[in-house]
């Protein structure tokens, strides 16, 4: 039943949460008694601008995002001196201001986007020692502050009249409390991140003080719940291969909901409905809990793109069981890794990563999978190389998106044949040929794609897409990229107003006769444009992902081929397509 | 009782010659309070020195809490002078005290206790033994273990003065305490207040009582403003009750004739 917690990171993640339920379950009840719940929600997302800077200047992320929620709390403190009044609309006003802060640094100042906004998702899954040492602090100093300032926040909530009279008013006491609510909100960022703080800091002490009327047994009962709904989530989303924190926010709503009924449920009643509620709640796991098992025998290897994921099964074919990370039509930029992502990189020997700091994540998912597996970075092995971004958060020395090249998608399944030889030389003979077949089809893909192309007037292949994924593909075609609708290489990055109108003069000075959505993004933003400007917004492409199995771009090939009959049709107004032999 | 001529000016004035009278627990001059720059009460000039019960009367919005408020720093000065020179202790209005928390009536005279403890210093069992003894008094021991939510209002009244007396305040500021006791209860408090007098506290005590502020040492009649401050015997006539409850109220029949004075006994100034 245990087996979960045998994995190395999922018994990491259960040291965490544990070292967490002592702050989360100690300021629950000052947070839930004090009516501080949206507060310590806000501060979570008030830190956003600290990271953005931690990720700008590139010091510390818990260190920025630290800053920027005691900067919050204090700002809530100052603005509730001058302005007493109800401590939630305080708390949204200064949120708000925090969050501008944080989107114009973001978008205006360092074009960051991604890293920050998965910091404030954070996994259980990733956890380091660093994480572990905030939380032991967070631990200590809510543990301390309990002890000494518990009785005068006690006298100060229950009285604020008298709170000044019998030794409660200082302001250092309300200072400590928020900051501390600050601290220890800022560790669990990085555990269930700032959307489900609430589920450690205030569901499990608004559950147990339905049973408890003391401070001291609500505070025990709280911190124990926050264990035990901690552990129990972990081990259901392991079990289930569910998101961690989304499990245990869950599950700790789930209680608080039971919990409830049962008060209001009259006496007798309460006993058998409690009794059904258990077990239908154990029917509900034991149904979840089957893993699936590793294909026995095989070689085992982790791809983290769909199109790295469909190249290694193409060369692999039946001697290697490939477990892909990303799945398709999810967006590599606001990846979240599950369980299942680290068992498989626990289990493997090969991990086929696109480099480029596409996906970057793969280095900590790997070491915390306590892994022995080689990377091997497919980016670095390709010819064909463009400049990347140079500031921001995906500021990385070349452009990522280099499988928009057949040549380099030819050169990458060179190394995943190589990579694949060399783990496994039994099955030389079987990679080679699957190796030989598929580069053919590459080549075909290719020659193709330049015929289509040629049959376009030159000056007629004018891109705009939307967001700058294609610099190979234009490349290689003789394309010329007019222009992103988002004007970064990343998803995440936000266009002003005036990039959206530089961009609708452009596409009218250019005579752009085509926007192309993308299959990931949503296609507001380019079919908007596309209306304001005359332009067509009907051929969507693939850019950072396959298509799902039976959408048009279920493979490599399929998505190349696609994406050149939509820019052929796009170009010539609809009136030539494109379609390619020898790749099927 | 021999206190310096206190004033009873109906239109009210600038007042108290200042003392530097040892036993003043605290003096008002000449003192405006409100909320955010809007006053509630003006001109109000009164002196409590230790041994004295004050009673404040006034209708609803007369300004009773406020003056309260204003020694607890809760509500604002906009002009005039006020001197706290002792500690104080004050039992709120019931309806503002927190009935979900959860606090026995033992942990709420505990908390009375804080004040004279350094910060690091939690309650112990010396704190706790004058919690006990404090309830005790109140005559609320048996019921120390109790929810404090839980209580009647009145027995909730008697924990918060409890909290008042662990706290060894010298001035106590007792909110309408009497609000909500049953006859045994109310009177057992009023002993408690001339016991508490004795041991040179000084006590202001809002309330809507005439009978028992006439018991008292003196009286603050308010009504947006200061109408009469003094001893209850020379301030409490029929212009001065006129003035603090408006003509409409003063029947006051059950005065048995008990000093109530015709309109002609104050000075206009
Ligand atoms: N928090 C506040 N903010 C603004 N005005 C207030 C506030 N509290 C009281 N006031 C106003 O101050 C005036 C005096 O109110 P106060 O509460 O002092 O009266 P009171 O004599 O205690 O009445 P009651 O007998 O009803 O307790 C009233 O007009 C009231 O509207
Ligand atoms: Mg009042």
């Amino acid at each position: 039943m245990l087996d979960p917690f045998q994995l190395p990171f999922v018994q990491r993640g259960l040291l965490e949460l544990l070292i967490l339920s002592i702050p989360a379950g100690l300021l629950g009840t000052w947070i839930v008694l004090r009516g501080l719940a949206f507060f310590s929600h806000a501060v979570g997302t008030a830190a956003f601008p600290g990271l953005v800077l931690a990720d700008g200047l590139g010091f510390a992320a818990p260190l920025g995002a630290f800053g920027a929620a005691v900067a919050f709390s204090a700002g809530t403190a100052v603005v509730a001196r001058r302005r007493p009044g109800d401590q939630d609309s305080l708390t949204a006003m200064v949120l708000v201001g925090c969050l501008a802060i944080g989107v114009i640094l973001a978008s205006d100042v360092f074009r960051s986007g991604s890293n920050v906004e998965t910091l404030l998702f954070g996994s259980l899954l990733l956890i380091d020692g660093r994480d572990i040492a905030l939380a032991a602090a967070a631990a200590a100093a809510s543990l301390g502050a309990a002890v000494l300032f518990g009785r005068r926040w006690l006298a100060a909530g229950f009285d604020p009249t008298a709170a000044k009279s019998v030794g409660a008013g200082a302001p250092y006491l309300q200072i400590a409390l928020l900051g501390l609510i600050a601290l220890a909100t800022t560790a669990a960022l990085s555990v269930i991140g700032a959307l489900l703080v609430a589920a450690l800091f205030v569901v499990p002490s608004a559950t147990a003080r339905l049973w408890t009327s003391r401070m001291l047994s609500w505070q025990i009962s709280s911190v124990v719940l926050v264990a035990v709904e901690g552990t129990a989530g972990l081990w259901l989303s392991v079990k289930t291969n569910a998101p961690p924190g989304a499990t245990i926010a869950t599950l700790s709503g789930a209680v608080f909901a039971l919990a409830a009924a049962a008060r209001a449920m009259p006496r007798p009643g309460r006993r058998t409905c409690l009794s059904a509620a258990v077990a239908a709640v154990a029917f509900l796991v034991a149904g979840c809990s089957s893993v699936a098992s590793n294909d026995s025998g095989k070689l085992q290897v982790v791809a983290t793109t769909t199109q790295i994921g469909d190249f290694v099964r193409e060369v692999g074919g039946n001697a290697v069981a490939v477990d892909q990370i990303l799945q398709p039509n999810t967006d590599p930029h606001e990846y979240e890794p599950r369980p299942s992502d680290i068992e498989g990189a626990a289990g493997a020997k090969l991990v086929f990563a696109n480099g480029d700091d596409l996906d970057a994540w793969i280095d900590q998912v790997v070491s915390e999978s306590g892994s022995e597996a080689r990377i091997v970075d497919l980016g670095a092995a390709v010819p064909v190389k463009l400049p990347g971004e140079s500031s921001g958060a995906e500021a990385s020395r070349y452009d990522a998106h280099w499988w928009h090249d057949p040549r380099n998608a030819e050169a990458a399944v060179e190394e995943i044949r190589r990579a694949l030889i060399e783990a496994e030389p039994s099955n030389a003979a079987e990679f080679r040929r699957n190796a030989d077949a598929y580069l053919g089809k590459l080549r075909a893909l290719d020659r193709g794609i330049a015929k289509c192309m040629d049959s376009v007037p030159a000056t007629q292949r004018k891109l705009v897409t939307d967001h700058d994924a294609f610099g190979y593909f234009a490349k290689r075609y003789g394309i010329t990229v007019v222009g992103a609708v988002i004007p970064s290489q990343t998803t995440q990055a936000q266009p002003s107003a005036k990039d959206v109108s530089d961009l609708v003069n452009l596409i009218e000075r250019e005579g752009v006769t085509a926007v192309f959505p993308e299959s990931s993004v949503s296609p507001k933003l380019a079919e908007t444009i596309a209306h304001e400007t005359g332009a067509s917004s009907d051929h969507t492409l693939y850019g950072d992902t396959l298509g799902s199995k039976d959408s048009s771009g279920a493979t490599y090939l399929q998505m190349e081929a696609a994406n050149a009959d939509a820019m052929v049709q796009g170009f010539s107004g609809g009136k030539r397509s494109c379609s390619i032999h020898g790749i099927g | 009782m021999n206190r310096a001529a206190a004033s009873h000016e109906v239109d009210g004035g600038p007042l108290i010659r200042a003392t530097s009278d040892r036993d003043v627990l605290a003096e008002a001059a000449g003192l405006t309070v409100g909320y955010g720059g809007v006053a509630a009460i003006e001109n109000v000039s009164f002196r409590v020195r230790r041994g004295e019960r004050i009673a404040l009367l006034g209708p609803n919005g007369g300004g009773k809490t406020t003056l309260l408020r204003s020694i607890t720093g809760e509500a604002d000065r906009i002009s005039g002078s006020l001197r706290v020179s002792a500690s104080w202790a004050t039992v709120p209005q019931t309806e503002r005290s927190r009935l979900d928390y959860p606090v026995s009536a033992l942990d709420v005279a505990v908390m009375g206790s804080l004040a004279s403890l350094p910060w690091w210093r939690q309650p112990g069992r010396r704190e706790r033994a004058a919690a006990l003894q404090a309830l005790e008094r109140v005559g609320m021991v048996k019921l120390a273990g109790a929810t404090f939510g839980e209580l009647s209002a009145g027995q909730r009244q008697r924990v918060l003065i409890a909290r008042g007396l662990v706290q060894d305040a010298g001035l106590l500021l007792l909110d309408e305490p009497f609000t909500g006791l049953d006859a045994s209860s109310s009177d057992r408090l009023e002993t408690l207040i001339g016991a508490l007098a004795t041991e040179e506290r000084g006590i202001l005590i809002a309330t809507h009582d005439l009978e028992q502020a006439r018991r008292w040492d003196l009286v603050v009649c308010l009504n947006r403003r200061q109408i009469a401050f003094g001893p209850p015997g020379e301030v409490l006539n029929l212009a001065v009750l006129e003035a603090t409850y408006g003509g409409a109220i003063v029947a006051i029949p059950d005065s048995g004739g008990l000093g109530i004075l015709p309109p002609h006994h104050h000075h206009q100034s």
